[in-house]
């Protein structure tokens, strides 16, 4: 085993830092529909706050983009089906009878096959789909204005981002479950915060033998 | 040479400089208690200041004049007209081009929609049915008693009512000044009409004071500022012709002919014309805040600055009940009163609900509403709304406007299916409503009056009026807060045509959005589970 920087200082910065506009976006979004009387911030700020955030997201994912690129790490997220049988069976019977992991993490891969889906997807679909709605939702009153867009469009701009909204939810509860599955349930959380995590020693990946 | 080493400042340059700092925190201090010691009274400054300057806008001291000294006769009023008129030569004809004067507006390329024609409401009904005399009391002129008036007589212009100062004016039965009056004294002493002007008659729509409009009556007077920023005394202390603009006695702003908001801007900043919307002095971006000010496009300023009429003592009529009207105890009329004082029954009205702080109604609304003429045949939809607001999300002029309905039970011809025009306003013994209490004989004679067409049969008929909520706009921190509006069960439940956030949301989508979370919550919780029972053993 060895300590290796699984998480550089920008990334861990990037996630967290997006982990609570997210959900500070969930808290606002929902008090501003009236789900289950939610009253946090109250209305009008709650708007603001929601606004503010959109902006800042837009901000950080504009920065995380730049890192990605120039430091290559988007090769992690490229999706593949090696060992994706293997990690389907892995969650459904293996993780229950103690079996080890079937893909063994590295620096250059640290994402399984199963993070790698869930993540891109949430990269290309989710969060593109909840900006491009949140601005069209914003700027609604300027694109009716100028293109007599009927107030449906309105109606079904929101419909597909509130499903958007739920869907985050749903995706925040089975990330948060899943980072229980490491060596210790808080294996995980621990190599978020701090970057650090212990990899087992593979000679086909290692670059420093 | 090395530098000789710092020496204190000699305590005279300190004492400068501690002068010169002084001075920098002093100057700023005392300007603005130069400015907060002016006395600024409360409310909007600039408005104030120039309510105040009014008074000097007048160029002419009307009591040198030796025409004004009279004697004029008691109660004659021509008789002061053609003395204004000796300068004024062309007042009256201005003022005769009036619906002042006319009481009667063309609409559309249709004539008839005024008090001396057609028109017809859900509280007094109408005038021509025989009622003219008591009802001109009100009109911008003289001896208006029936339809035989002559329209083109200069001198039966009434310019003290606009214009009379002293408050010592008052007209009576065919707009005939009281003969108490002393004329030659209100002649010398005219100006430009104040709150009591306008009110002299706005005020008291519908029969009495604070009756008909809901946001107008003659509590604005000696109001505080939470019941009109703009016209109490303590607030801007405006009076109706800073708004209500006039040119060639033209007053700005009927209801009849007007869209009530055009988002029309000032040109110049002060610009005399066109002060008729709140944008055109408060700008069409008032708000700190972008999300607020874009709410200006579907959202009238009233509807939220002024969150309910009828704000100051008196309460508004917003029933009554012409279909119980006439019983009566011992053969004579009686009156019904609440705890309050107010009528809850009379004989000569029916029943009748009077309401304080009443909660608008909200509507689409771009200025124009489709009012109802004696001549024009009733819509089949029961109630009839009798002037119907145009507008809908999709009309760019169209905004949510405040509203107060009046409801009401009036006479009307069922067979014909037009309203009537009953002969209210007379003694016993001539057939009148309020002299014989019989409403076929009084809808027989006001119809003959008004010379329409009547079947001689008459029901009644439930009708709703709209009167659209401009005045008594509340203090900034009364105004609605997002809720009011953005929440299931909000002012605007009932407003058709959008998508309104915090209103409308589909229960569907958030049933499958709650499902979508609960299943994940279940399938991790059963995934935890099972991985804790075989962790355990």
């Amino acid at each position: 085993m060895r300590r290796v920087v699984l998480y550089e200082r920008f990334e861990r910065f990037w996630h967290w830092a997006q982990a609570l506009i997210i959900i500070t976006m969930m808290l606002t979004g929902f008090e501003i529909r009236g789900i289950l009387g939610l009253h946090l911030f109250g209305f009008q700020r709650a708007v603001t706050v929601h606004n503010a955030l959109a902006v800042a997201l837009v901000t950080l994912i504009v920065f995380a983009i730049f890192w990605h690129v120039t430091t290559g790490e988007w090769r992690q997220y490229i999706p593949t089906r090696k060992f994706l049988r293997e990690m389907v069976a892995f969650y459904l019977t293996g993780i229950f009878k103690g079996a080890s992991h079937p893909v063994k993490k590295h620096r250059m891969a640290k994402l399984n096959p199963l993070q790698r889906l869930a993540y891109l997807g949430f990269k290309v679909l989710i969060i593109p789909v909840q900006i491009t709605t949140g601005a069209l939702y914003y700027f609604y009153p300027n694109l009716q204005h100028a293109f007599g867009w009927s107030p449906s469009a309105l109606w079904f701009i929101a419909v597909v981002h509130v499903l958007g909204a739920f869907g985050l939810v749903a995706f925040l509860i089975g990330h948060v479950y899943l980072t229980t599955t490491g060596h210790t349930p808080l294996t995980n959380i621990k190599a978020m915060i701090t970057g650090w995590e212990d990899l087992p020693d593979d000679e086909y990946f290692d670059e420093n033998p | 040479m090395p530098h000789p080493p710092r020496k204190p400042s000699p305590p005279r340059m300190r004492r400068i400089l501690q002068f010169l700092v002084g001075l920098l925190v002093l100057v700023p201090l005392t300007v603005h208690a130069q400015e907060t010691a002016a006395p600024a009274p409360s409310g909007h400054g600039s408005f104030t200041a120039a309510h105040a300057a009014k008074a000097r806008t007048q160029t002419a001291d009307h009591s040198k004049f030796k025409i004004l000294q009279g004697p004029f006769k008691d109660g004659d009023g021509p008789a002061v007209t053609k003395a204004c008129l000796t300068c004024h030569t062309k007042a009256a004809q201005q003022v005769m081009a009036t619906s002042h004067w006319t009481w009667n507006v063309a609409k559309d390329g249709n004539d008839g929609y005024g008090k001396s024609t057609f028109l017809v409401n859900n509280y007094c009904l109408t005038i021509i049915g025989g009622n003219t005399e008591g009802c001109t009391r009100c009109h911008a002129g003289y001896g208006f008693k029936d339809k035989s008036f002559d329209f083109n007589q200069q001198e039966n212009v009434d310019c003290l009512v606009c214009h009379d100062t002293t408050g010592d004016y008052e007209k009576e039965r065919a707009g005939m000044p009281n003969p108490a009056v002393p004329l030659a004294d209100v002649a010398q002493k005219v100006g430009s009409p104040t709150l009591k002007n306008c009110g002299a008659c706005h005020f008291f729509g519908g029969g009495a004071n604070a009756t008909k409009h809901g946001d107008l009556d003659d509590t604005i007077l000696k109001a505080p500022r939470t019941e009109d920023v703009h016209m109490s005394k303590q607030g801007a202390g405006m009076d109706c012709v800073d708004c209500h603009t006039s040119d060639s006695h033209k007053v700005g702003g009927p209801n009849y002919v007007i869209p009530a908001d055009r988002r029309e801007q000032p040109k110049f900043p002060g610009e005399s014309v066109s002060r008729m919307s709140c944008a055109a002095c408060h700008t069409d971006a008032p708000h700190k805040s972008y999300v607020l000010n874009r709410h200006y496009q579907k959202v009238a300023c009233q509807t939220c600055h002024i969150p309910a009429f009828a704000r100051g003592e008196r309460p508004t009529n917003t029933f009554w009940d012409w279909a119980t009207s006439g019983r009566l105890k011992d053969g004579r009329p009686y009156e019904e009163k609440d705890a309050n004082g107010w009528p809850t029954y009379t004989s000569m009205r029916g029943k009748m609900v009077w309401e304080r702080n009443v909660k608008p109604s909200y509507i689409w609304y771009n200025g124009n509403l489709k009012f109802t003429r004696l001549t024009d045949t009733l819509p089949a939809s029961r109630p009839v709304v009798l002037n119907p607001a145009e507008g809908s999300y999709t009309d760019p002029n169209a905004k949510i406007w405040p509203f107060k309905f009046h409801e009401a039970t009036q006479p009307y011809d069922p067979v014909l299916n037009k309203l009537v025009a009953p002969f209210t306003d007379g003694p016993p013994g001539s057939g009148a409503y309020w002299g014989d209490w019989k409403m076929d004989i009084a809808v027989k004679k006001g119809m003959d009056t008004a010379g329409l067409p009547y079947s001689g049969q008459f029901d009644y008929l439930r009708t709703t009026m709209l009167w659209p909520i401009t005045h008594m706009v509340a203090p900034k921190e009364q105004a609605l807060t997002c809720t009011e509006c953005h929440a299931r069960k909000g002012r605007l439940a009932a407003v058709p045509g959008f998508y309104l956030i915090g209103r409308d949301r589909g229960t569907g989508v958030d049933f499958i959005g709650f499902a979508v979370i609960i299943l994940t919550i279940l399938g991790v919780g059963i995934h935890g589970v099972i991985r804790y029972l075989h962790g355990r053993h």
